[in-house]
Order: C-alpha cells, then sequence, then structure tokens
C-alpha cells in the first residue's frame, strides 16, 4: 500500500458488484449485476451505456451514497464504507445551495472540513478560475446559464482535493452546443489538475472525446458490463478525425441499442 | 476563459418612445385607470343608495376627524395600535413556538410521531370557533384576543416551516455528505436556507389569518381596536366609520405584510430576483 501516487497503479478496484433494490414491499429490482472494474490513477473511464443501464447506481455505489448488495469497493486498497469527501461527486441536475454565492457553494467542502475561511476562500478563487467562473464569484445560480452552474458543480467537487471526480451525466440537461463546449473544458481542466475521473454518460461522442477507456453497459436491467473499448488517440481530439468515427462506427455496431 | 461570455443571459431594457398607444399599455397608466373606475362606481353607487353607503370624501373625512376626536378615550392611532399590538403579541408567539416545532416534526420521527396526531386534530377545527371558549377562560380582556391569534397562525406557521424541510430535494443531502458533512452540517447548510421560504410563506399567510382573528374578537368584546370602530359604527348607524375602519385595517395589512416581505429579502437574498416579475 505504500507509494500510492505512482502513476499506472489501480485506484478504484471495484469487486463483483451486485445491487437489487427492494421496493414497496417485495419487489425486487435488480439494478446491477456482476460489476467488475478497475480503475488506474489518473484515468479517465467513461462508462457509457443508455438509461435505465444502471450505470449511475454504479456511480452512487463508488460514492458510497448506496451499498452494494454483494461486491465490494476498494478505493487504495480501502474498503468504501460510505460517502467521503476522498471522492468529489457532480450531479446531473447541478444540486447547487440556491442560497449560496458561487463563492460560498464552491467553499463549502473546505468549511466542511473545517478549513480556515482566508484558506478556503483561496482554495475556492482558485478553482473558480479553474473553471472560469472569474468575476462570477457573488452571483446566485439563478443567475447563471446551465452551463456555467455545472461549472460551479465541477469547481465544489475540485475544491475538496478528492482523488477521485465522479460525474453522473454532468452535461445531460444542456444543449448541444454548450455540450460540446463543457466537453472540451472538461478535457482542459483535467489536463491541468489531473485526477482519476469515473464519467458516466449515454453520449458516444462525448465518450469518445473524453475518455482513455469506454465501458459500455447492455441497455437492460440487471446492468452488466458490455465491452472495454481503449481510447488512445492523442488530444485534444477531433469529433470529425478518422480514427474517432471508426471508433465511433465499432461501438454503435457492438452495443445493441443506438447510443 | 472568457468564451463563456456566450453563456451569459443578459436582458437588455430597451427605451421605448412616448407615444399614444404605449401610454395606453403603460402599466402605472391602467392602474390609474383601475382606481379611478373604482371610485367613480363607488361615488355613483353611494349617491344613489344614499345612507347605506359612504362617499368616499365621507369616508376620508371621518377618519381625518377619529384622528383627532378620540372614541371611547382612544384617537384613531391608539385604535390601530391596540390591534396591531394585539397581533403582533399573538403572531411573535406562535411564530416561535410553532416555526421550531415544525422544522423539528421534519426532522425527527419521534417529535413527528408524537405531534402530528394532536396536530392533525386540531388543524381542521376554525381558529374563530374558539372564541366563546377563550372568553370564558379568560374573560373578555387581551388575553382571549392574543389566544385566539395564537390559534389561528400556529397552523400556518407549522405547517409551511414542516413542508419546507420536508419537500428540500434528497440530493442536496448527498452533496453535503460527499463534501464531508455530517447530519448536522445537513440540517444546519441545507435544511434551514431550503425551508426559508416556505417559512416566509407560511408567516404571510398568518399575518392575514391574524387579522381575521383580532378582528373576530373585537367583534365579540372589544373597547378598543379597529374591529370596536366598526362595530361602533354599527351600533351608531355611521357607514362612514365602518368603511373607514375596513379601509384602515386593509392599509395596515398590507402595510405588515410589506414588511414581512422586507425580512424575507433581507434573510432570503437569493430569492430577490425570482420574484419579481
Amino acid at each position: 500500500m505504500k507509494d500510492e501516487t505512482h502513476p499506472g497503479q489501480t485506484k478504484i478496484v471495484c469487486e463483483d458488484i451486485t445491487k437489487i433494490f427492494i421496493q414497496k414491499g417485495k419487489q425486487r429490482v435488480h439494478v446491477l449485476d456482476h460489476i467488475s472494474l478497475d480503475v488506474k490513477e489518473n484515468e479517465f473511464v467513461v462508462i457509457l451505456g443508455p438509461g435505465q443501464s444502471g450505470k449511475s447506481t454504479l456511480l452512487r455505489i463508488i460514492a458510497g451514497l448506496e451499498t452494494p448488495t454483494e461486491g465490494r469497493v476498494l478505493l487504495d486498497g480501502r474498503e468504501v464504507e460510505g460517502p467521503g469527501p476522498d471522492r468529489g461527486l457532480v450531479f446531473q441536475g447541478y444540486m447547487l445551495f440556491a442560497w449560496k454565492t458561487v463563492m460560498g457553494n464552491v467553499e463549502m467542502g473546505p468549511k466542511l472540513r473545517g478549513v480556515p475561511k482566508n484558506e478556503r476562500r483561496e482554495i475556492a478563487a482558485h478553482y473558480i478560475h479553474l473553471v472560469g467562473l472569474d468575476g462570477f464569484e457573488n452571483h446566485y445560480p439563478h443567475q447563471l446559464s446551465g452551463g456555467m452552474k455545472q461549472r460551479v458543480g465541477i469547481a465544489r467537487a475540485y475544491a475538496n482535493n478528492p482523488q477521485v471526480m465522479l460525474l453522473d451525466e454532468p452535461f445531460g440537461q444542456l444543449d448541444a452546443q454548450t455540450r460540446y463546449f463543457m466537453e472540451k473544458e472538461t478535457a482542459r481542466i483535467w489536463e491541468t489538475e489531473k485526477r482519476t475521473i469515473l464519467f458516466v454518460t449515454n453520449n458516444i461522442d462525448e465518450a469518445i472525446y473524453l475518455a482513455d477507456r469506454i465501458v459500455t453497459m447492455v441497455g437492460k436491467l440487471p446492468g452488466r458490463m458490455d465491452v472495454v473499448y481503449n481510447v488512445d488517440l492523442p488530444r485534444p481530439r477531433e469529433h470529425t478525425d478518422m480514427a474517432f468515427l471508426k471508433l465511433r462506427h465499432e461501438i454503435t455496431e457492438a452495443s445493441e441499442l443506438t447510443l | 476563459m472568457v468564451d463563456i461570455a456566450n453563456e451569459i443571459q443578459q436582458q437588455v431594457r430597451e427605451r421605448k418612445p412616448l407615444t399614444p398607444a404605449a401610454m395606453l399599455k403603460n402599466r402605472w397608466f391602467l392602474y390609474g385607470v383601475s382606481l379611478m373606475f373604482f371610485f367613480v362606481v363607488w361615488d355613483s353607487s353611494a349617491r344613489m343608495f344614499a345612507s347605506g353607503l359612504p362617499r368616499p370624501h365621507e369616508v376620508v373625512l371621518q377618519l381625518w376627524r377619529m384622528l383627532f376626536d378620540p372614541l371611547a378615550g382612544k384617537s384613531l392611532l391608539g385604535h390601530v395600535w391596540a390591534s396591531t399590538q394585539r397581533i403582533l403579541i399573538g403572531f411573535t408567539i406562535a411564530t416561535l413556538v410553532a416555526v421550531p416545532l415544525g422544522l423539528m416534526m421534519a426532522l425527527n420521527r419521534y417529535v413527528n410521531a408524537i405531534v402530528k396526531p394532536l396536530f392533525d386534530l386540531l388543524k381542521p377545527m376554525p381558529p374563530l370557533a374558539w372564541i366563546s371558549i377563550a372568553i370564558l377562560w379568560f374573560g373578555i380582556g387581551e388575553t382571549s384576543k392574543v389566544f385566539i391569534i395564537i390559534i389561528g397562525t400556529f397552523v400556518p406557521c407549522l405547517l409551511d416551516a414542516y413542508n419546507g424541510v420536508r419537500l428540500v430535494e434528497p440530493e442536496l443531502y448527498d452533496v453535503v455528505r460527499m463534501l464531508g458533512g455530517n447530519r448536522r452540517d445537513e440540517i444546519v447548510q441545507v435544511c434551514f436556507p431550503a425551508a426559508f421560504p416556505a417559512i416566509f410563506a407560511g408567516l404571510q399567510i398568518a399575518l392575514s389569518i391574524a387579522w381575521s382573528c383580532v378582528l373576530a374578537a373585537e367583534l365579540v368584546s372589544a373597547r378598543s381596536g379597529l374591529g370596536f370602530i366598526i362595530i361602533l359604527g354599527m351600533n351608531l348607524s355611521r357607514p362612514a366609520m365602518i368603511v373607514g375602519g375596513m379601509v384602515v385595517i386593509a392599509l395596515v395589512s398590507w402595510g405588515m405584510s410589506q414588511l414581512v416581505s422586507v425580512l424575507e429579502r433581507f434573510v432570503c437574498p437569493w430569492k430577490r430576483e425570482i420574484d419579481s416579475p
């Protein structure tokens, strides 16, 4: 367990995870079926699957917000037993604190961990700058556009300096242009501040644009892992690049559903 | 990253030239037309029905006189203060008890299990139904009136505080826990601020109920207050006094509601631009 920062070392291990929800009374919903996945340090892994394929549940289990029915999640060799600031979660619905300014939202993590005010202001300012929101520190979330809100969500997760970033369809509510722009920004932010990233999406272009490795999920419950693709295209990537399109074709062919 | 400028939604307010057509559509102009129409209809019907309905200027004159000539030992402002004081006392007591109780019911299921059945039993009883028993218990003095106001305002205060917390987006708790917070942080950072707008909505409703309560209590028995003025006007067959009392109640009630709005804007600055049309 020594020398955990060595690049290439395994960061997250999902061991044979199965999740069954019990809904009202006795109805069992089998959501995840024997998922095993290793993620290396500073690797960008995208979990790609259509709606209702259990991918968000998998992310919530890694976040510690759900407990797996079987199997376990290891982070740096230690079992995940609940949510914690070593993992940063970005939500599809932004989930900003409407009563806090951009600054108040971003500094919340350090604040909850008892970081003194001056220090956490500095940390927050750094990440607000990283996501490109300089000058919006004192705006409230309702004064921001969707893309800007999610920038705040990303900065807020980053501000705790987590080892792992978990993004749950973060750009699902954005229009196509903003989404494309935010993907570029995500790649830029990741290049600037490397982290291990698990990114859930149903968008195939988004997956190829961002991922080191793409894990596809089958299109129905219980969620199972389908195919794993290594994406070794040079960065920054182009959506119209031949290799990009070839991989896109390959993934579309292989998955039963249109992604 | 200056590129995000294209994401900012800007509101540009244009200045339109002042044409007759634009003036006819002007909001303030239409407000004026509406009020003018109301007073003309009021005045002409008052002239037709002679005694039953006072004319607008008679009401104003009556109020002016009451400002200086005391009725039952109090000038108009004295009566306004008598009613307002009752409301402030009752409203404050009810708020200080009901809001924390509602928050605790939403946060703790044991508190909820103990309080909710009692509350559900008392909730459907109209507050005015308590007037007779209140007079039996506390006499016709101030206590019975304050009691009625407490009964009436307790329900909306508690309900809105309770619902304010219950309707918080559960994923916001996930955010706090992922950022390293505990249950206390969830309550302080999410529950309370998220419930504030609902609490203020409850206060507004409670305030208008409080005015109904204080009036009803004063109509039954009082030597002071705006309800007393209305009853006196009825007994003396002076419609101007009755309508004058009604107008003053509307004004004072509106003013207090504005005060609560100002307080809300102060406590919840993030709501400022959502509310304004």
